[in-house]
């Protein structure tokens, strides 16, 4: 039944459909499929495969979007294509249908599927399913070492025997059983291993009727096909694939997996009369099917895996003392669970602060204040001509350099601490511990998490919510992260509380004062997300399919250093991309509009009185109503420009000339400035709250898009 | 700058009138688009199903029924059923002297189509989308007239070809086969003996969101208590329930052998303490689509032992060991999966 190499004609075939799929065709010699539950390490075993470092962590369903990955063993270049972890195959969240279209018309020449050796019996459930659409499975028994921390022996050669497949132990974290598994995978690819899967029978007396009946009109209108039982149930249970298929006269291309929809398309429009007949019998058929066949079959499956993973776990006696138990009553009881999870985010955004402030203000004295007039002087001594040194130096670098500054150092510290908590385990249970209040207003526990995340930046908080496996809380985590008051934006509101709010007390409180008003405009954010959260489960989202699935992982003790190093790595390229990519042709657009002159007067001065109406209606002014136009790609520039726009506009001389963006040394200046453009109080609070409530900078608002593929709701979130 | 305060009152103005205007279902604008009235093709439509139905329950449809149906004026309805005559989808015939209505092949054709994308569609709601049930068959009632055919086999096949609908009327084929009517009312029934529950009539509402308010649907299985002429009482997934005859009338009800149905009354998921252990008996017929798939593939099939182990400082969700796995679920989901009673619970789950 396996073919050894596929027909030339079948691969060029499914080169198209891998197109369709997504995948990027390249040269290799074979395809590899990565499958799995959630959480059971397939990343981990993806980065050990190709020495990527995808980021991974603690957290059932981290890859939603396909990783794929190439290296060589062997000799063979080899693709890998990295699925999205799911509890089954049944077409029912989008995860879903992804890993099983991939499966069924992707035709991997071996699917590796990922197992978590402390759960086996559930992992069983998928490697079964798996095993009916094909035969070319390597299983990976990953975390093997946790099985022995917990007191479980898994009988390797039993496993493999029972299901008919190569099983190889792993511990991906540590590299280990790698090698062998690549060996595995080689034989499977190459056909130099047969494997003979085991197949699910079904014979609940719920199912058993009707699947015979229709197997012996099968099997009279086609007596070649080796399982007309099994297509039978999936007719029966309305598998479109093989509906495609018979109605296309091409079963037996079904069973040995080389079935192509796009071929057999032509075909399907007239079907034979014996086929347009064994339709009818089985949407007949169908009527006598008893109301819990679905889920007879699932039962089925479970029996089956339930059985498998009896005969080859061993448990050695009492588990030893149970750390996990321990540390979960702990962390999620009702009299610690809050004051440890408040205390832990604390630190961490203390650790963040505290930590930002040198790194931050050390960066911004090398890139503004040290290397700026250096470029300057360059431009100068090269005779550049004003607009071009103006443009670059003044425009784009400085608008970059501020991005740099402002973001990198937080960024570099908030998120590796993060991540560190999330390898360890415990933000699923900060989840658990607050799902009840985001139940309330029809959210995911998980949005806590994607908020907080959000407090650090928001696109990486909408890159977060892949972690909410519903699609409907999933869109209401990346609508209203926004509300989340991100770094860039934090500067803003500290300035201003401190210019204005902090002015009203004696000065000896003015710290205080500033403070508590920046942290009720967080809190404030946090009111509003839980309202529009509340707001869109009950109007646009109302009716949407919602599941509600929250595992608990075993704690693991985090791998610091890797964490710290592909942490860093990885947001370090994440600032510095959106530093070049939105902030630099802002800074240049900045510097433009403030030096082209119309009849005598530059077009920000135009662009500030024209929407200087619109500013006072809301309670702002033009200036700022154009700096946030112009700062949509970085909120981290906004006061920079206010100030550069309000000397302008004021008639106050800049120091640095002019569209030039400038911060001033201390508070007491800026406040002269800007008071002298005519702020008051009230303009200062509505900014901190429109500073809170505006769009989403244009980062954000690209990776909402590529989150959710759909205009519509990054339209809605701004 | 104009007042602060006259800027907010005008903005939370402008927001009420919007809600106001634009909420769904009691918004004015939703309330304006049901004062629309339906056109002549809807009106045949409806009319078409309307004579099947009779026939499919094997009562007589009469002008007056169609009227009373449709809710117009008996002179409107003689001209509808003109003008289906003329259009050769129903034929007239004179039974004790009114005038009856029955479908040509063409009209039970067309009426089967229009069947066929009502029933496909409250699946697709009842499976595919959280609408309230009670939801289902407005929405229905709706789109049977604007999706095409082909449309309809799309979404038939999306589903898997769905046998029922979730009132557990059979949905008709592509080819317009339709199997023979199931099973007889509730109040028909002796008293004392369990049955499946096949159909809940959606007709009339009031009737309908009684029955769903009290969480009954189709393939529960229930235990008649008393069936007497001013109520009639039952259990059905553990829990009582007790109907005026006339609500009890909507309820079509399968025989069952007495060994389908659990004995007793059962116990929820949600009700075992942290540290207790239940056995799965099944997962109740109110929970479908993606949720119940979701708890399936968890591993909560019948004879699954689960552990409460840990619960919120909020009080929910619970977190418990299914196959080995600790899964937090919210309550809701939790009632919906049923278990067996405490002798069990010394049971040991790992």
């Amino acid at each position: 039944m396996i073919a050894t190499t596929p027909c030339a004609g079948c691969h060029q075939n499914r080169a198209e459909n891998l197109v369709a799929l997504g995948v990027r065709v390249g040269k290799w010699d074979y395809l590899v499929a990565l499958a799995g539950n959630p959480n059971t390490g397939k990343s981990t075993v993806f980065n050990a495969l190709t020495g990527l470092r995808q980021h991974t962590g603690n957290w059932p369903g981290k890859t939603v979007v396909r990783a794929e990955g190439s290296f060589d063993n062997q000799d063979k270049r080899v693709k890998i294509i990295d699925l999205p972890g799911t509890y089954s195959l049944d077409a029912g969240s989008a995860d879903e249908e992804v890993a099983r279209d991939f499966l069924l018309f992707g035709q991997p020449d071996v699917t590796v599927v990922v197992v978590d050796a402390t759960r086996l019996e559930r992992n069983l459930n998928l490697v079964v399913q798996i095993l009916e659409v094909t035969d070319r499975v390597v299983v990976c028994l990953n975390l093997m070492d946790e099985a022995r921390r917990h007191g479980i022996d898994v009988d390797v050669d039993k496993l493999s025997a029972e299901l008919g497949v190569p099983v190889v132990p792993t511990v991906a974290r540590r590299g280990r059983g790698i090698p062998k598994l690549l060996e595995a995978m080689h034989a499977v690819a190459m056909g130099s291993v047969t494997t003979t899967p085991t197949q699910v029978d079904y014979k609940a007396p719920a199912v058993e009727s009707a699947v015979s009946e229709l197997g012996t009109h099968i099997e009279s209108a086609f007596p070649t096909l080796s399982k007309p039982r099994w297509v039978a149930l999936r007719l029966l249970g309305g598998d479109t694939r093989v509906e495609h298929a018979l109605r296309a006269g091409d079963l037996g291309g079904i069973e040995s997996g080389a079935l192509i929809p796009e071929t057999v398309r032509d075909r399907e429009e007239n079907p034979s009369a014996e086929v347009s007949d064994l339709l009818d019998i089985a949407a007949n058929l169908r009527w006598q099917l008893p109301s819990g066949f679905r889920d007879a079959i699932v039962e089925n499956i479970y029996k089956k895996a339930e059985g498998i993973a009896e005969r080859c776990t061993s448990r050695d006696g009492k588990p030893r003392f149970d750390l996990d138990a321990t540390l979960d009553r702990l962390l999620t009881s009702r009299w610690l669970g809050f004051p440890t999870m408040l205390f832990i985010l604390a630190v961490v955004f203390w650790l963040t602060i505290a930590g930002a402030n040198v790194p931050s203000g050390m960066l911004a004295t090398l890139l503004l204040d040290n290397f700026h007039p250096v470029l300057k002087d360059a431009a100068a001594a090269l005779s550049l001509p004003f607009w071009l040194d103006g443009l670059l130096i003044d425009g784009v670098y400085l608008a970059t350099a501020w991005v740099v500054a402002v973001m990198l150092p937080p960024m570099a510290i908030f998120f590796p601490l993060f991540t560190l908590l999330e390898d360890f385990g415990y933000l699923p249970r900060v989840a658990f511990n607050l799902d009840s209040m985001f139940q309330k207003v029809g959210a995911h526990g998980k949005q806590a998490l994607t908020m907080c995340m959000g407090f650090g930046c928001n696109a990486a908080g909408v890159v977060a919510t892949r972690v909410i496996d519903s699609p409907r809380e999933r869109l209401i985590a990346i609508i209203t992260n926004n509300f989340s008051l991100c770094n860039g934006r934090w500067p803003t509101q500290i300035l201003i509380a401190t210019i204005f709010i902090g002015a009203l007390v004696p000065s000896q409180l003015a710290g205080l004062v500033s403070a508590a008003a920046v942290v009720a405009i967080a809190v404030l954010g946090m009111i509003a997300m839980f309202g529009v959260s509340w707001l869109l489960s009950q109007t646009v989202l109302r009716g949407q399919a919602t599941t509600f699935s929250l595992e608990l992982p075993p704690y693991r003790p985090p791998r610091v250093l890797q964490t710290l190093y592909t942490s860093l790595i990885d947001r370090t390229l994440i600032v510095l991309w959106r530093a070049v990519v939105f902030a630099a042709p802002a800074g240049a657009v900045i510097w433009l509009m403030s030096n082209i002159t119309v009849s005598g007067v530059s077009i920000a001065v135009h662009a500030v009185s024209f929407l200087d109406p619109f500013g006072v209606l809301i309670g702002l002014n033009g200036v700022i109503m154009l700096a946030y136009i112009v700062a949509i790609p970085a909120n981290e520039i906004i006061i920079p420009t206010v100030l550069m726009l309000t000397v302008m506009t004021a008639g106050v001389t800049n120091p640095e000339g002019v569209g030039v963006m400038f911060e001033l040394d201390s508070s007491v200046e800026t406040r002269a400035v800007l008071v002298a453009g005519g702020w008051t109080l009230l303009t200062g609070i509505n900014l901190m709250l429109f500073s809170l409530l505006h769009n989403p900078c244009s980062t954000t608002l690209y990776t909402i898009y590529r989150e959710t593929r759909s205009l519509k709701w990054t339209t809605v979130s701004v | 700058m104009p007042d602060p305060g006259l800027a907010l009152a005008v903005f939370s103005l402008v927001t009420v009138i919007l809600v106001v205007l634009f909420w769904p279902n009691w918004g004015l604008a939703s309330r304006l688009l049901r004062l629309v009235p339906a056109t002549e093709r809807v009106r045949i439509e409806d009319s078409l199903k309307h004579v099947f139905n009779a026939e499919y329950q094997g009562t007589s449809c009469t002008i007056e029924s169609l009227a009373g149906v449709l809710e117009i004026p008996r002179s409107e309805a003689v001209k509808l059923v003109a003008r289906l005559d003329s259009s050769r989808l129903v034929e007239l015939s004179s039974r004790r002297g009114t005038p009856t209505l029955a479908l040509t092949a063409a009209g039970r054709e067309y009426a089967l189509r229009i069947l066929r994308t009502h029933r496909l569609w409250e699946q697709y709601l009842a499976e595919r989308t959280g609408v309230n049930p009670s939801d289902w068959h407005d929405q229905a009632e709706v789109r049977e007239h604007t999706l095409s055919a082909e449309d309809a086999d799309l979404l038939a096949a999306g589903m898997g070809h769905p046998p029922y609908d979730p009132h557990g009327d059979p949905i008709p084929t592509a080819a317009g086969q339709l199997p023979p009517k199931l099973g007889v009312a509730l109040t028909s029934y002796t008293a004392g003996r369990a049955a499946r529950i096949v159909h809940l009539e959606d007709e009339p509402a009031e009737v309908y969101q009684q029955l769903v308010h009290a969480g009954l649907s189709p393939n529960m299985h229930i235990q008649l208590l008393e069936s007497s002429d001013d109520k009639v009482r039952f259990s059905a997934d553990g829990r009582e329930h007790q109907f005026d005859p006339v609500v009890a009338a909507s309820i079509t009800i399968v025989p069952t052998r007495v060994d389908d149905v659990t004995e007793g009354v059962s116990r929820k998921l949600s009700d075992l303490r942290v540290g207790e252990t239940g056995r799965v008996l099944g997962i109740v017929a109110s929970c479908r689509g993606v949720q119940r798939r979701r708890l399936l593939d968890l591993g909560a099939v019948p004879g699954t032992l689960i552990k409460a182990k840990l619960k919120s400082p909020l009080g929910e969700p619970v977190a418990y060991d299914i196959r080995g796995a600790m899964v937090a679920l919210r309550h809701e989901q939790a009632d919906s999966i049923q278990i067996s009673s405490a002798e069990e619970s010394a049971v040991k789950v790992s």
